[in-house]
């Protein structure tokens, strides 16, 4: 059995119960030695990054929280919505999430630091397609079956609902048919397994996805490419102080300078954190205005 | 061909594994067949077992149009290389989701994408049903209507195949054909050699059989079994058989000699009368001329040659006419004693060693005369034959009802076709004598009632003489 279709269906499993049920978190383990510290820093993940990386989140988890001197609690969560929620009702401290809900609520939401792939805090949205499909760009899926990522997701929503009605097409009329998928690397799974003629994805996961499942990766084809748009940066809530929120910008700013956190950003395929500002996230508060005119700015 | 297959020794091993190989592939059709039957029950079980598990959630996406959980759950963890395909269909029978997506697509009538849908009868059992379809690569047919609160959702379809397990029936099958082969190449040889064991006795009975008549039954060697098996018992009874066929032949031969010898015998005396009365006669007439007056010596040389010649003739008929004279003295011990003392001379001259061994007690009623001369004759005969280097050996015993004498010698041994004609006057093979010795033992003998043998036993020659002491009981 391949590893990564057991992973798809548990996500999917997952998915589903994390509807009903509990969420689930995954809580780092407390420092072996020091004194107890503050309340823990919870930190909520969505699927701008790889999903189900339960070994990697714990490690990241021990060593922000070792920096910190604090415990850290990571939360994740299929849809970004929730954590969006959750960090706007101060129930996390921090997320990373997208640049697109950031945009939305940047009036509560600060940034703290914005990861740099290939050595910028930018990415692209793709399109992609079968690999033996004959189209050729996205104006070729018109009438076909097209996946979504998730409704807050810059890449997979925004940008291609943008570039429609940029080329005077109905987003929703568009297509025949379309799916959320919830999560990048599942619409490159919905796109190499025909479920999907295309679909639209964040390039950072689509290539990291090559390292970790080439074969998936390769069966599919990109046929169309975004501008650079800001990374998905981590942003902290409304609940986090100041100080604290230094505090983790030190110390993210300051991951790629310690092995231990050099071994993990490596394990990420990212190179480092870097300062950002809300300008970076320009183009896609244009966008959004455009698309969903009556979002606050 | 028509001669082997005709023969048991061919059909009854071709028989024992014809049986053997028609079994084991009855078996091995029977065990495979009942394989794949179970392994079709297996495969529906497990797949209502598996549509019920997941019809939960397919209730939820259905209803929350989450295509991607419905995916994932019937994509499970073999993805698209699972056997079994799963779809499912919405409340308007359009495709929602399957494990084949490439087939199946999202939003295609299901009566299009799955046109055996149609065949289907539409009220289903509620808690699912597998019903058989006649499709090329599709044998059954899940069905699992999909409730929520008693509206239908949806309905659940699962295609089953027996490609996923035909692999495993065929290695089943194949190794159900592998074990059979090894146990018939144990098998085979084995019975092969049973079978040839069993009817190789038969065999040699019919070929020993197909000689009978042909052959002279006391020179026939047969190897014949003589278990306590039906075929032991037909060789014994075919052994029995050609004992008593050997005995009637010899008994038809000492018949056939003795009337033989009989007429022989009367031919010679009659012979022997007539000329007795004229060389009588012709003795006589020269006894009385030569007493008639002084003759010259040229009669006289020419009556001597005809004295001579006519006496020769008398000699040689009267040894041809042999009478055991009416002798009142029986045979003692001292006879054979004589007859020894009488032969020693010979056995200095020839140097054949001579074994003598005479167990005689008392006197008995038998003649001295016509014993003596017929020992004597024998005796001699034996000495000659043994020649140089030989040696010849006498046995005398005697019962109460019998004299029995052995004589045997070794040397040349006789040619089985002249013992048949060994005591008939002058056989022409002798090539010394005058040819009558054994003739008259055989006369001798003869008048006495009793029986003479001669056998060649390995390179020795012997003679077996039997004279009854009481003839007249004995007849």
């Amino acid at each position: 059995m391949h590893p990564c279709s057991r992973r798809a269906f548990m996500a999917g499993l997952l998915a589903a119960a994390g509807a009903a049920t509990s969420p689930s978190a995954v809580r780092s383990a407390a420092a072996a030695n020091g004194p107890r510290r503050r309340a823990p820093l919870r930190l909520g993940v969505t699927p701008v990054i790889l999903e189900d990386r339960v070994g990697f989140l714990n490690r990241w988890g021990a060593w922000l929280g070792e920096h910190l001197r604090t415990d850290v609690e990571l939360v994740q969560r299929t849809r970004y919505r929730e954590i969006v929620d959750l960090l706007l009702r101060g129930r996390l401290d921090l997320a990373w999430i997208c640049g697109y809900p950031y945009v939305q609520h940047r009036d509560r939401l600060s940034l703290i630091a914005v990861p740099r792939w290939r050595g910028q805090p930018l990415y692209r949205s793709e399109i992609i397609v079968p690999v033996d499909s004959a189209a050729a760009g996205l104006s070729d899926l018109r009438d076909g079956l097209f996946a979504w990522s998730d409704p807050d997701s810059n890449s997979g929503w925004l940008y291609p609902r943008f570039k429609l009605r940029s080329s005077g097409q109905d987003p929703d009329r568009f297509f025949r048919r379309t799916i959320f998928t919830w999560g990048h690397a599942r619409s490159v799974q919905a796109v190499a397994e025909g479920l999907t003629d295309g679909a639209a994805v964040d390039s950072y996961v689509r290539e990291t996805l090559l390292l970790h499942e080439p074969r998936l990766a390769a069966a599919v084809r990109v046929v169309e490419r975004s501008p650079l748009f800001g990374f998905p940066p981590i942003v902290g809530g409304p609940s986090l102080a100041a100080d604290r929120l230094q505090r983790v910008r030190e110390v993210l700013l300051g991951q790629d300078a310690d092995a231990e956190g050099r071994a993990l950003l490596a394990d990420l395929n990212l190179d480092g954190f870097a300062e950002a500002s809300s300008a970076l996230y320009g183009d896609i508060a244009a966008m959004a205005e455009r698309i969903d005119g009556r979002q606050p700015a | 061909m028509s001669r082997l297959t005709s023969s048991y020794r061919f059909r009854l091993p071709l028989a024992l594994s014809l049986t053997a190989i028609v079994t084991a592939v009855f078996m091995a059709a029977a065990l495979g067949l009942q394989s794949l039957h179970n392994l079709r029950e297996d495969q529906g079980r497990n797949a209502l077992r598996l549509a019920h598990a997941m019809s939960h959630l397919l209730v939820g996406a259905l209803r929350q149009d989450d295509v991607w959980l419905a995916y994932s759950l019937l994509r499970g963890p073999d993805g698209a290389d699972g056997t079994l395909i799963w779809i499912v269909a919405d409340a308007d029978d359009r495709v929602f989701a399957s494990n084949r997506p490439r087939d199946f697509r999202l939003g295609q009538p299901l009566r299009e994408a799955l046109p055996l849908i149609a065949e289907m009868p539409p009220a289903a059992d509620p808690t699912g049903t597998v019903i058989e379809v006649r499709e090329a690569d599709v044998r059954r047919v899940l069905h699992l209507p999909l409730f929520s609160e008693n509206t239908g959702v949806g309905n659940l379809y699962a295609l089953l195949s027996d490609e996923p397990f035909l692999h495993r029936f065929h290695e089943v099958v194949l190794g159900g054909v592998a074990v059979t082969a090894a146990v018939l190449a144990l098998l085979l040889p084995v019975g092969w050699l049973s079978g040839r064991r069993m009817v190789t006795p038969l065999v040699d009975l019919a070929q020993c059989m197909a000689r009978v008549g042909r052959v002279d039954p006391r020179d026939m060697e047969c190897r014949i079994r003589t278990g306590d098996d039906e075929i032991g018992q037909l060789g014994r009874c075919f052994k029995g058989m050609l004992g008593a066929l050997a005995e009637k032949a010899q008994l038809e031969r000492r018949v056939v000699q003795t009337e033989r010898l009989a007429a022989v015998g009367r031919v010679a005396a009659g012979v022997a009368h007539e000329i007795n009365n004229p060389l009588g006669g012709m003795v006589m007439a020269i006894d009385t001329y030569r007493g008639g007056g002084p003759l010259d010596a040229r009669n006289r040389q020419l009556l001597d040659l005809l004295d001579r010649g006519l006496r020769q003739i008398q000699s040689t008929v009267s040894a041809l006419l042999v009478e055991a004279r009416a002798d009142r003295r029986t045979l003692t011990r001292d006879d054979f004693e004589d007859v020894r003392t009488l032969v020693e001379p010979r056995v200095n001259r020839r140097g054949a060693p001579l074994d003598w061994h005479v167990t005689l007690d008392a006197a008995t009623s038998l003649p001295a005369t016509p014993v003596r001369q017929l020992l004597l004759n024998l005796v001699l005969n034996a000495l000659s034959a043994a020649g140089e280097g030989g040696r010849a050996v006498v046995h005398v015993t005697a019962s109460d009802s019998g004299l029995c004498m052995l004589v045997e010698n070794t040397g040349t041994p006789l040619p089985p076709e002249r013992l048949d004609y060994l005591f008939e006057p002058f056989p022409s093979s002798r090539g010394d004598g005058e040819g009558l010795g054994l003739w008259v033992c055989y006369q001798i003998v003869s008048q006495l009632h009793g029986r003479i043998d001669v056998e060649a036993v390995g390179a020795a020659t012997r003679v077996r003489v039997d004279l009854p002491l009481h003839p007249e009981i004995e007849r």
